[in-house]
């Protein structure tokens, strides 16, 4: 099983490289050879926790799922959209479907766009990291990806800051929507159907259709449509980048707030850390759930943006906790003192020296965290208090618990149900392959 | 023991503290104006009528939100300020009409303290002809001179605040004859300008602010004053919706919530124990793999699902006649009042089967996963090992050695649970329509009921308080190693 190599990070997606792979390529030795403890240490701790978690068969169904869920969400577009990728009827060819990509009148939301972003550009990414990682070291791959969305996110937040000169926003331009499916059907009732090339489901997540709400799943509709008569297994599928957007960014935030504080309450100590902790008290006591109904109640006109903000505004505790206990265990430890005694700063030893030491036990309640706050979002909007212009799975589960229909409550509860056991799959086995004494 | 649960109550009321201030920092911070409606700011041509906007007025004024946040220092107002402000909203036509909003919020608010700025602009807009301007400054003179009444809502107030309320009563109605509208023949408006003029004259002395007057009106007059006065008072307010005193309804739903929350705690824990033991004893058989995966598959289910399905099988709305079992929703049936108490009893427990299970599966596979990994760490240690070289019974050595030191950790995590459990039965009481706090909460974020939204937010967190403090003193009896003095 650890002869086919490990996948060398979570965030990479990439399938492992070459024989000569680090951690493949350190374990044999490790294995094999007498070593010192010197050259032990040469076994990356990354790589050694990678191994572990790879030779965990149910983590590494999780890792997969995680990364086929992002590719559902990614792809989206491609299983389902109301515009074709080619239309000739008779005029002509046309790509609807690329220009709708970019359409404010199919993906309202910036998550929409975002994710378009990534399938428009992953493609021509792809050859051209392909052909330089023939000459890179070999731990390109995760670095690649890592830039490539780097490149992206800052791509989309040059181009989606709106009114900063007096060009048009490329990212958020409405253009006429044509019916492509009537124009088809009308085609073919008239004996001249246009050469067209639809998505397997030709639905749009925002398309209502008046006439036929409340469908029962059939051939046209897989999971039946909502009483707007929009299909759900469209909003399903879009829902995925909803809430993996949600997870990742509201950890993100809450894992940033709490690594800062704990690490500075955890180093200083004193007037910090009594200050810090006394908020982490009075936070953990709050009933979160009470504080994130409030607070997204409160705020009008909120967007998924502000979910995600509320979310990691008021879970930031665990985090503190933890970062700030390895904090204090190892701010004494020789190697602090040595970076200490060479007079660095206390910001360079925080963040370049303990903190990648202690960040471990953090990133392991992040990737709860991902599943907890997926179900945070999906209950808010259960609750009718998230963003309704987004296609939430909460949303469709509420709408079925009111009709009281069974399609409309069982698709989008497995949907949450399996990524955020997913995320829980690949916490645990982050976990165990963090700390093996746990697993018994 | 004694000192140790003083020290314990003397460490709750920093905390309580902060988390008072954070509520008030979450309802006062908070964008959006509540109770706002919009429209135009023009006073002329009101849509909201009179009525809509004295009670308008009289909301911002029960909710403290026509108040400045933590200094007041509207003794000090400039007459040229209300003079701009009040030609703004007088203005009509071309103005910018968020501006002219603003400026006629800021006017409505400032109420009392503007009275002599607002004659003064009065009288010179008289004195030059500008009626436009004159009538705008009798409009807000209308709705900012009246005093507010004392106790409103009290039925028996005391003599003194009677006399005062008589009289408070007595100049509003003087005040109401000097109201106007625009369109009114322009003697009478004349009449009414002559009487605000008159009568500022008599209550002159009011507006005169003494040095310690100016510094109550300072640190006094706040928002944040009147929120810590009413919180000391324990007094929320009333309910927005229902009129109905805040605290009370929250002690009469109390029941409801406690009821589930408490005997969701119970039974989880009742479970978990066991569970967990059996599936630490028998680790790595095929029980302990079904238990486990059972368990963890039941974490990552969403409750609010669990409960929909639930409801859709096996409740009266059931499309399966012989699953019809359980209620559809509600604590009890109507009419139970009516039952023996072990009739009444059976009846709740009935109505409240589903809710509890529903509340109970998450928190019961997380104690018992913790169960597990705890006894499996405790039965790896070196006295137990001696234990069982001693000879001593398995079960001796599970039930007795080992299980004492694994069960003070799932102790410890009662105080975590909680807010986690207090929290969730929200969307449980949403969903059954058990009449609780949750549900109530629910509806009052709906329609944006401060006083309720903020009376919850302080009782759940002081109710948690007092949870963990129960944890606490339970550690300290159990676990010999804590001493506390």
């Amino acid at each position: 099983m650890s002869s086919s190599a490990p996948d060398p990070e979570p965030s990479g997606g990439v399938p492992p490289s070459g024989p000569d792979h680090p951690a493949s390529a350190a374990l044999p030795a490790v294995a094999g050879t007498p070593l010192g403890a010197g050259e032990e240490a040469r076994v990356s701790y990354l790589a050694a926790v990678m191994a572990r978690l790879s030779r965990n068969r149910v983590a590494r169904f999780g890792l997969y799922a995680v990364f086929g869920l992002v590719a559902l969400a990614t792809l989206a577009p491609v299983f389902a959209l109301n515009q074709p990728f080619y239309w000739d009827a008779g005029q002509g060819a046309e790509f609807p479907w690329f220009a709708a990509l970019f359409n404010r009148l199919f993906f309202e939301n910036a998550v929409d766009i975002l994710f378009n972003l990534v399938l428009v550009t992953a493609p021509f990414a792809w050859p051209v990291f392909w052909w330089l990682s023939r000459t890179r070291p070999l731990d390109f791959w995760p670095r690649a990806w890592a830039r490539y969305l780097g490149a992206v996110l800052m791509v989309f937040a040059c181009i989606s800051v709106e009114h900063v000169g007096p060009w048009e926003n490329p990212l958020h331009f409405t253009s006429r929507v044509r019916n492509y499916r009537l124009e088809r059907d009308r085609g073919i009732e008239l004996g001249q159907a246009p050469r067209a090339l639809f998505p397997p489901l030709p639905y749009s997540y925002r398309e209502t259709n008046p006439t036929g709400s409340l469908l029962r799943p059939n051939a046209e509709h897989w999971l039946g449509t909502d009483t707007e008569g929009r299909d759900v297994f469209c909003r399903m599928l879009y829902g995925t980048r909803i809430s993996l957007t949600i997870g990742v960014v509201a950890v993100f935030i809450y894992v940033s707030i709490g690594t800062a504080l704990g690490a500075l309450a955890g180093y200083f100590g004193g007037w910090v850390d009594n200050l810090v902790s006394r908020l982490v008290e009075v936070m953990i006591t709050f009933p979160s759930f009470f504080l994130i109904l409030t607070l997204a109640a409160l705020v009008e006109e909120r967007s998924i943006f502000h979910v995600m903000l509320i979310i990691g505004l008021t879970n930031w505790t665990g985090v503190a906790r933890l970062i700030r206990a390895e904090f204090l265990r190892q701010k004494n430890l020789e190697y602090v003192q040595a970076a200490r005694a060479m007079g660095l700063g206390s910001g360079r030893i925080i963040f370049l020296h303990i903190l990648p030491n202690a960040i471990a036990p953090a990133l392991v309640s992040a990737t709860f965290g991902i599943a907890s706050a997926i179900l945070i979002e999906s209950s808010l909007s259960f609750l009718g208090v998230g963003d309704t212009s987004v296609a939430s799975w909460g949303e469709t589960l509420n709408t079925g618990r009111i009709q009281q229909k069974l399609w409309l409550v069982l698709a989008p509860g497995a949907a949450i149900f399996f990524v955020v056991t997913v995320f829980n799959l690949v916490g645990e086995g982050i976990r165990d392959a963090l700390d093996p004494k746990l697993r018994v | 023991m004694r000192a140790y649960i003083l020290r314990r109550l003397l460490m709750m009321i920093p905390t309580f503290f902060g988390i008072s201030l954070l509520v008030f920092a979450v309802l006062n911070l908070a964008p959006g104006r509540p109770g706002a409606n919009n429209n135009s700011g023009d006073v002329a041509s009101n849509a909201r009528g009179e009525a809509t906007e004295e009670s308008y007025k009289v909301f911002r004024e029960q909710f403290n939100l026509d108040k400045p946040i933590l200094l007041n220092t509207r003794f000090l107002l400039d007459v040229a300020d209300i003079r701009r402000a009040v030609e703004l909203v007088a203005e009509t036509g071309s103005t910018n009409i968020s501006e002219r909003l603003e400026a006629r919020e800021e006017l409505e608010d400032l109420g009392n303290y503007a009275v002599p700025q607002l004659v003064r602009v009065l009288r010179e807009a008289d004195r030059d002809g500008r009626t436009r301007v004159r009538d705008t400054a009798a409009y807000f003179l209308r709705l900012n001179a009246p005093r507010r009444l004392m106790e409103p809502f009290n039925p028996a107030p005391s003599p003194s605040v009677r006399a005062h309320n008589d009289e408070v009563s007595a100049e509003r109605s003087r005040l109401r004859d000097l109201r106007y509208d625009f369109d009114a023949p322009e003697a009478r408006k004349q009449a009414a300008v002559a009487g605000w003029s008159a009568w500022y004259d008599e209550v002159k002395g009011r507006f005169a602010y003494g040095r310690a007057e100016q510094l109550r009106i300072l640190f006094g007059d706040t928002r944040f004053a009147a929120y810590w006065r009413n919180l000391s008072r324990l007094d929320f307010g009333v309910s927005l919706a229902t009129r109905a005193p805040v605290m009370a309804t929250l002690l009469s739903k109390l029941k409801y919530s406690l009821s589930l929350s408490v005997v969701s705690l119970l039974l989880a824990y009742a479970l978990a124990i066991p569970l967990g033991i059996f599936s630490a004893v028998k680790r790595n058989t095929t029980a302990d793999r079904v238990l486990t995966t059972t368990l963890f598959m039941l974490y990552s289910l969403p409750s609010f699902f669990v409960a929909t399905v639930l409801l859709f099988f096996l409740s009266e709305g059931s499309d399966f006649r012989l699953l019809r079992i359980f209620p559809t929703g509600g604590f009890e049936s109507p009419g139970s009042q009516d039952l023996t108490t072990i009739e009444r009893l059976l009846d709740i427990a009935w109505h409240l089967v589903l809710p509890i299970a529903c509340l109970t599966y998450g928190s019961l596979a997380a104690l018992s996963r913790y169960m597990r990994t705890g006894l499996l760490e405790v039965i790896g240690s070196d006295y137990i090992r001696t234990a069982r070289a001693k000879g001593l019974h398995e079960r001796v050595v599970i039930g007795k050695h080992a299980l004492k030191n694994a069960l003070l950790p799932i102790i410890t995590l009662l105080a975590g649970l909680l807010p986690a459990v207090l929290g969730g039965s929200v969307v449980i009481e949403y969903i059954f329509g058990i009449p609780g706090i949750g549900l109530w909460t629910i509806e009052s974020i709906y329609q944006r009921d401060y006083n309720v939204i903020m009376g919850v937010q302080l009782l759940t967190t002081l109710l948690v308080l007092f949870g963990i403090l129960l944890t606490d003193i339970g550690y300290a009896l159990v676990d010999p190693r804590i001493r506390y003095h």
